[in-house]
């Protein structure tokens, strides 16, 4: 599944399952590889996003307002539950965990190396991924995006001005 | 009769947020009961007893939560399994 990944990119993933279980989520989902690009990648793909406010912090933060809202959605008050339970209150899963790729994450690492081909490019980079994510149109990573007021349009003219800028 | 009521989560046009509450759900009932077995410790319960209040076998109890717990306070002296039942 990683040939021809980066070392970066590689890393990228690996911060991406750190984040999904942090976040309890039961699998890696394409919000966390966006995460994990957040974190690890200090090229195009994390450049395009910071340039556009898109931060690591502010993408926790609007990840986690996500989950309130869907629990608003139902009745329940997530800061409420989290006050309730006091201060042992955390979403990580337990160490040692092992949990899957979702078929969305699954997905965008497909149309990475499928990017990476149509751009001819010979080695697996964030940016691929990030270009992979972007392709599930309606994705949880697109609509957290979304929210932060950036549409996948303008994160791929961005990316694809600091290429050409050789950054 | 009253009028027929559906609870509608998200809308009829929009199951995804019905489903995402779901998920939103569990996951916060994962970390709740976590937070919440911890407090029971923290406060001198018994594997047992937290097992009796829950609903659950002891030793569901235990092999969901003790390694996570005692791993989190390792000066506490390990809490007695029982007589194996």
């Amino acid at each position: 599944m990683f040939a021809r990944f980066t070392d970066g990119s590689r890393e990228c993933v690996e911060a991406a399952f750190e984040e999904a279980r942090r976040l309890g989520h039961d699998s890696l989902g394409d919000e966390d590889l966006l995460l994990g690009i957040l974190r690890a990648d200090d090229g195009i793909a994390g450049d395009a996003l910071s340039s556009l406010g898109v931060t690591f912090e502010a993408a926790c933060e609007e990840s986690e307002a996500m989950l309130s809202d869907a629990l608003a959605s139902i009745g329940i008050s997530f800061e409420e539950v989290r006050r309730e339970a006091g201060e042992v209150f955390d979403m990580r899963l337990p160490a040692g965990r092992r949990i899957p790729y979702s078929s969305l994450a699954k997905n965008a690492l497909v149309r990475a190396r499928r990017e990476m081909r149509s751009m001819g490019d010979n080695h697996l980079g964030a940016e691929h991924v990030l270009l992979g994510i972007l392709d599930n149109e309606d994705g949880p990573a697109v609509r957290l995006l979304a929210r932060m007021g950036v549409s996948p349009g303008k994160l791929e003219d961005r990316m694809l001005e600091l290429r050409r800028n050789g950054r | 009769m009253d009028e027929k009521t559906r609870t509608r989560v998200g809308g009829a046009d929009d199951p995804r947020e019905g489903l995402e509450a779901v998920v939103a759900l569990r996951r916060t009932l994962e970390a709740l009961e976590a937070a919440q077995v911890e407090n029971a410790f923290i406060a001198g319960w018994t594997w047992a007893r937290i097992a009796e209040v829950l609903g659950v076998s002891k030793q569901a109890v235990h092999k969901k939560h003790a390694k996570r717990i005692q791993a989190r306070y390792p000066g506490e002296p390990p809490v007695k399994g029982g007589r194996g039942q």
